[in-house]
């Protein structure tokens, strides 16, 4: 059975964020280079239809940081799911290079491991790490996320069929149903994570023990929220909720019918859905004391070229003055 | 010299007086009354669309503090709209597009339909700068090939990762991930094979954060842009052009201060010919709605797809809470009004696709 592969996230930073981000190295932080809480989110995955060949074009599996990142209290933007993450700025392009990166990653791992054992939060599982260095006279910005996820071992494999269209994957009558109302209640209650069972229910991940105490195994699905829009790649998230699925409850969750919830609005013919169900499977580990330790997690974000880099935004064409004087007519 | 034109242009926008009664249907101007009415009818019709505070220091105080501009985020663009240069071999591929009307009365024609991409690696399509227009001629042509050469720089302005030497990390991760799915060449591409090649062998697939503000002076929305190319890098000016249909990207589209925020850039469709254009298509569009909505009184009998197009242009948004039900029923008792203000932002959404062919902007095609 092939592995199931997650499309990973991928850093979206909106000019505005390094204003702010400027303004507040400037004016606050100064020459502080301590770790800050900082808030990005996410929203379902979407696709295009490309006029010209018919053609379904995906768009990214994006997470954002904008101005209002900084702020603890920022409401995030409707339709958009929180995810918490530690921010750094250094001072000098040499504190940057020589960051101990792998320390801050392994610091929040730790702390996501954390909270799914003790806690057993869902809230953590999207964290992300920051770091920065602001060359403000250049206007150039320095940065390099990671999006930390525990690497499952065994792997997580999927059956056969793959990841088919939710509405493919039930009766014509019940399908529409299900979606309608799933939908309906997300929107009433957002939850990034979430539980699904018959009658159309749907609880948050923490309440998994008793909301599915009765419930056949058959009938019981786990769905996401899924930045990604790819047919054959879930989402980022699902990776940390299965890992989260398997510390707490390793005895039933050798497979699980997932739903990847795509679908931002309710379309306007049924094959128009876009969310995805698949049943995924994994082997109990080799060996016991394996099964309770924290795993090892990968996610520092690549280059477009594929390389474990940082990134560069150059907004001088953007912030300039002088540069912005020459454009103007 | 830019400066202080945008100072003067901050102080007329101050010094002009808010706009009370509604000209739209004359002038194709709006009130800021207006403006939030049509915003509602388009953030309530279609999910994308948000209203936004902006900076509290930059606050409007015409328009309510939690509805200061419009806004939407990822709006995606497939390719530049310089591959779209018109030739006129297919000067002939018409098509008419008939939209929200089954009658046929509004239908508008899309030329060269069929047309492909001309755009390829050896054409890549790139707006030079603009040569100064004094000064002597031939220090202008210098210009323009120095422009040129700098143009075919531009590719290499994309983030230089040399910049940063010695900065990959190999012992960070151990081995390739097998769990990872594998970047593909063009990000999200769900079969490259299909897909047009737009430049090289990649489909840029940029996104851009489109606003809508209210402009005072001109008493119409402006229209805002911010893109990222594929790799979600902010774009550069010259790379915005690209995108900008040749009629306005040397005329009409500058980078500018967006106005709701203290530092933030955009590129912006100046505004000054927004009222005359918008007129027109109201006009064009008020007629075809006029017509139908006494079709309707005349033989109340209609068939109900065609009354579900008419409550359309007629209905006041259900979800900015107002009588709608009551007025739409007066409305058909009294007078016929023709085209109802809230579908402004939806006409002009229609109206800037044109000048941004390739943005996706016009989320509004499928009703």
């Amino acid at each position: 059975m092939p592995i199931v592969q997650f499309a990973p996230f991928a850093s979206l930073v909106q000019p505005a964020f390094w204003h702010e981000l400027t303004s507040l190295k400037i004016d606050v932080l100064r020459l502080s280079d301590e770790a800050l809480p900082i808030t990005g989110y996410y929203t379902l995955g979407r696709s295009i239809t490309d006029r010209e060949t018919g053609s379904e074009i995906v768009l990214g599996c994006n997470l954002s940081v904008g101005p209002e990142s900084f702020h603890k209290s920022s409401q995030p933007p409707s339709g958009a799911f929180p995810a918490k993450g530690h921010f750094k700025n250094f001072n000098t392009i040499e504190d940057f290079k020589a960051a101990d990166k792998t320390a801050l990653f392994n610091q929040e791992t730790e702390r996501m491991w954390e909270s799914i054992v003790t806690t057993r939060d869902t809230s953590s599982l999207n964290s992300f790490i920051l770091i920065t260095y602001a060359d403000l006279k250049k206007y150039k910005y320095y940065y390099w996320f990671a999006f930390p996820s525990f690497v499952a071992k065994p792997a997580w494999e999927i059956d056969e069929l793959g990841w088919k269209l939710a509405n493919e994957d039930l009766s014509h009558d019940s399908a529409c149903f299900l979606l309608t109302s799933i939908h309906a209640q997300l929107r009433a209650t957002p939850l990034p994570f979430f539980l699904v069972r018959a009658g159309v229910e749907i609880a948050p991940i923490e309440s998994y023990a008793s909301f599915f105490a009765n419930v056949p195994p058959a009938e019981q699905t786990i769905g996401f929220v899924d930045p990604s829009a790819s047919p054959t790649n879930p989402g980022w998230p699902l990776r940390n909720l299965l890992a989260y699925m398997r510390a707490i409850y390793p005895a039933t969750t050798g497979e699980l019918r997932i739903l990847c919830w795509r679908d931002a609005d309710v379309p306007a013919a049924l094959a128009g859905w876009k969310s995805r169900v698949g049943i995924v499977h994994t082997a109990p580990p080799a060996d016991a004391a394996a099964a309770v330790a924290r795993p090892s997690a990968v996610g520092w974000e690549k280059t477009p070229q594929g390389k474990l880099a940082p990134r560069v935004a150059d907004l001088a064409p953007m912030m300039d003055p002088v540069r912005l004087a020459n454009q103007a007519v | 010299m830019h400066a202080i034109q945008q100072q003067y242009w901050s102080v007329r926008e101050y010094l002009s007086p808010v706009l009370k009664e509604s000209k739209f249907k004359e002038h194709g101007r709006i009130t800021p009354e207006e403006f939030v009415a049509a915003g509602d009818f388009l953030t309530y019709k279609f999910g994308v669309w948000t209203w936004e505070k902006g900076d509290p220091s930059k606050l409007k105080d015409y328009l309510p503090a939690d509805k200061q501009y419009l806004l939407t985020r990822g709006v995606p663009c497939l390719r530049r709209a310089t591959s779209l240069a018109y030739t006129d071999a297919d000067e002939d591929a018409e098509r008419l597009l008939s939209f929200g009307d089954s009658t046929g009365a509004d239908e508008w024609v899309e030329t060269h339909a069929g047309r492909k991409s001309n755009m390829d690696a050896a054409n890549p399509g790139q707006i030079d700068d603009i040569p100064d227009l004094d000064g002597p001629a031939d220090d202008a042509l210098a210009q323009g090939v120095g422009a040129l050469a700098l143009g075919a720089d531009a590719a290499a302005e994309t983030p230089d990762l040399d910049d940063i030497p010695d900065m990959e990390e190999d012992g960070l991760e151990e081995g390739e991930d097998e769990a990872t799915a594998a970047p593909k060449a063009t990000p999200g591409v769900i079969d490259a094979s299909q897909v047009e090649v737009a430049n090289g062998n990649l489909l840029q697939v940029r996104t851009y954060d489109v606003m809508i503000t209210y402009d005072k002076y001109y008493q119409t929305p402006r229209i805002w842009l911010i893109g990222y190319d594929e790799n979600r890098t902010p774009l550069t000016p010259p790379q915005i052009f690209q995108d900008i249909s040749a009629d306005h990207a040397l005329k009409t589209v500058t980078i500018e201060a967006f106005p709701h925020s203290a530092s933030l850039q955009a590129a912006s469709v100046h505004p000054c010919k927004h009222a005359s254009v918008m007129k027109k298509v109201i006009e064009r569009m008020n007629t075809s709605v006029v017509e139908e909505q006494l079709a309707q009184r005349k033989s109340p009998s209609a068939s109900a797809s065609s009354k579900d197009k008419k409550k359309w242009f007629g209905r006041k948004v259900s979800g900015a809470g107002k009588d709608d039900k009551g007025k739409e029923d007066k409305g058909e008792e009294e007078e016929v009004e023709g085209m109802r203000v809230d579908f402004y932002l939806v006409v002009f959404l229609k109206f800037i696709a044109s000048i941004v062919p390739t943005i996706e902007v016009d989320s509004t095609a499928s009703f």
